[in-house]
């Protein structure tokens, strides 16, 4: 018997809604460069907030509501309502707005919340915005100076993303985030101990060579050119060494996320009315067909790869889109696993094939079957709440054909986004430009 | 009204300091919840009983401790894996289970054994007791 999962039916929306505008700041450590060490809240999340509005053509007093994620305000900001703390900073003085945090999902649920607000009918034009200091602190009693935030400080606060009324007390859901999609795989797929490793590695490469052309990412040094400096002609054997040490049962160090700061936006409307929100802008717009989401609390077994399956059925149910039909995928996969194992569960890589895709190249930016081509939580970076808005800003952008030198090697018309996190929420949606 | 506002999770608690692993088990469908909650997940229902849990159970998934999944105060476990754990009242749960090693992973999986027997027990922790499982003798 398969552990209990129940099932939703999702319905279609009142009214379409699509994408008008993004807007994405370069993920970075703050605290590191003089010139970026300092910034608030308030003025990453209003960049990434006006530079969609901009984007968008859409005047901030056009905007009837904004929802605000951050994953970790209490700990990161001091806030308590983090929302009403950045309110004054692009033109929205007054209007109404909601904070939420889904951990490392909300900038998923951050277009979930806004779809749904604009579908109901209450608004016809929303801002959705996401801010996270994911590797520095507010220093208490100080306005604006931040500390730098160590792994142990980080890790301290991880714990309260699990219930602490068995889950802690069991000690297994916290610590199988790391291995058990990749134990999963391994097993139902029948790979060996080497064909896992290197798929775990291939995707760390692949991630770090689509960064390596994306001028907001993080981290862009590739794997090769770190290899050459360490002295390895292969890169593979670069990855195998205690250079990439193993930091799970299969997880190696690349394979983990880069916490980092950033802030990314979107600007939803209803999609009768596109015309008149964007003006004189003549990019299209992106429809967001539909969403699937679905949670399984850590002691759920598999709970990844559970929830990721009902999210995807209910999405493809509510869309009517085929697998086939999604172009580029994205996968928060602040554990690098996540990247091969929803894509296959979305029908993106063909079942048991996916890790061979992975090793032949062919899911990096210029392959046939690009997956986060931003570089991912690997290499573009983990602000945890904003990087599912940074996922669907490089979406956008590729789908628009302004990726620069990252852009595909096809035009995308549909994508596929899959949020993970917050032990855990797994939110999917697909969309698609529109004609 | 049939829910009733009640301290579930400090009786499983008070049960463990007697010696007793107990789960809710519900009175439509059958279903056990384990570990306890109010209602039913399979059915919905909010008529449950609590029920002693026989113990026995099999191990389906196996992964091994390492660096970030390790923690100082779980060195008094000995050997042990993560996994995923039924028991034999059917439910499901992700938990660790003592007397696993590398070297027993990989006969059971070479072997294709998966799922492997295992029984629960009452681990104490710092200030409390827990439930951890103990892979069987025969593996």
């Amino acid at each position: 018997m398969d552990s209990v999962m129940n099932e939703t039916k999702v319905h279609p929306y009142s009214r379409g809604v699509s994408i008008i505008g993004v807007g994405c700041t370069p993920f970075m450590y703050t605290v590191d460069n003089p010139e970026t060490n300092g910034l608030t809240e308030g003025e990453m999340f209003g960049y990434a907030a006006l530079q969609a509005m901009e984007d968008a053509g859409v005047n901030p007093q056009k905007v009837d509501f904004y929802f605000h994620g951050e994953a970790s305000p209490l700990n990161g900001s001091n806030y308590l309502t983090p929302n009403i703390q950045v309110a004054n900073w692009f033109g929205m003085k007054g209007k109404a707005s909601i904070h939420h945090s889904e951990a490392c999902c909300t900038g998923y649920y951050a277009v979930e919340e806004a779809v749904n607000a604009v579908a109901s009918g209450k608004y016809n034009c929303v801002l959705s915005g996401c801010v996270e200091f994911g590797d520095s602190l507010a220093v208490p009693g100080h306005p604006y100076k931040r500390e730098k935030m160590t792994m142990d400080k980080f890790l301290k606060t991880t714990s309260w993303l699990y219930d602490r009324n068995y889950t802690r007390s069991l000690m297994a859901g916290q610590e199988l985030i790391y291995d058990d999609a990749a134990e999963w795989y391994k097993r139902t797929r029948g790979l060996t101990d080497q064909q896992m490793d290197d798929t775990l590695n291939r995707m760390c490469i692949n991630n770090r060579r689509n960064a390596s052309v994306n001028p907001l990412a993080l981290e862009r040094r590739t794997y090769e050119d770190i290899a050459k400096e360490k002295g390895f002609d292969n890169v593979m054997d670069y990855m195998r060494s205690p250079y990439n040490p193993q930091m799970g049962d299969f997880l190696r160090a690349s394979g983990v996320e880069l916490k980092c700061d950033g802030a990314a936006a979107v600007i939803v409307c209803a999609t009768e009315l596109v015309d008149r929100y964007m003006g004189n802008k003549n990019h299209k717009a992106v429809e967001v067909l539909g969403t699937g989401c679905a949670a399984c609390e850590a002691t759920t077994p598999h709970f990844e790869v559970s929830a990721t399956k009902e999210a995807v059925r209910q999405v493809y149910e509510v869309t009517g889109v085929k697998p086939e039909e999604i172009d580029i995928f994205y996968a928060n996969d602040f554990i690098i696993t996540s990247h091969l194992i929803s894509a296959e569960i979305a029908g993106y890589l063909p079942y048991g094939e996916g890790w061979k895709y992975i090793c032949e190249g062919r899911t990096a930016y210029d392959g046939d079957k690009p997956i986060n081509t931003n570089g991912g939580r690997t290499s573009f970076g983990h602000a945890h709440a904003a990087s599912g808005l940074a996922d669907l800003y490089e979406a956008v952008r590729q789908m628009r054909g302004e990726a620069g030198a990252g852009q595909v090697k096809f035009l995308p018309k549909t994508a596929m986004l899959r949020g993970y996190g917050g032990a855990q929420n797994i939110c999917t949606y697909i969309i698609r430009t529109a004609e | 009204m049939s829910v009733k506002l009640e301290k579930v999770v400090e009786t499983f608690y008070e049960n463990l300091e007697q010696g007793r692993i107990t789960g809710r088990k519900c009175k439509q469908c059958g279903a056990v919840e384990f570990p306890p909650v109010y209602a039913c997940n399979s059915c919905g229902s909010t008529d449950m009983e609590w029920v002693e849990i026989s113990g026995k159970a099999k191990m389906y998934s196996i992964v091994m401790p390492a660096p970030l999944s390790m923690k100082p105060e779980y060195k008094s476990l000995g050997k042990f894996a993560y996994g995923e754990v039924e028991i034999e009242e059917g439910a499901r749960l992700n938990a660790v289970v003592r007397g696993m090693t590398k070297k027993k992973r990989k006969e059971i999986m070479e072997n294709k054994k998966l799922p492997v027997s295992c029984h629960a027990a009452i681990y104490q922790r710092d200030g409390y007791k827990t439930v951890v499982f103990d892979l069987d003798e025969e593996q």
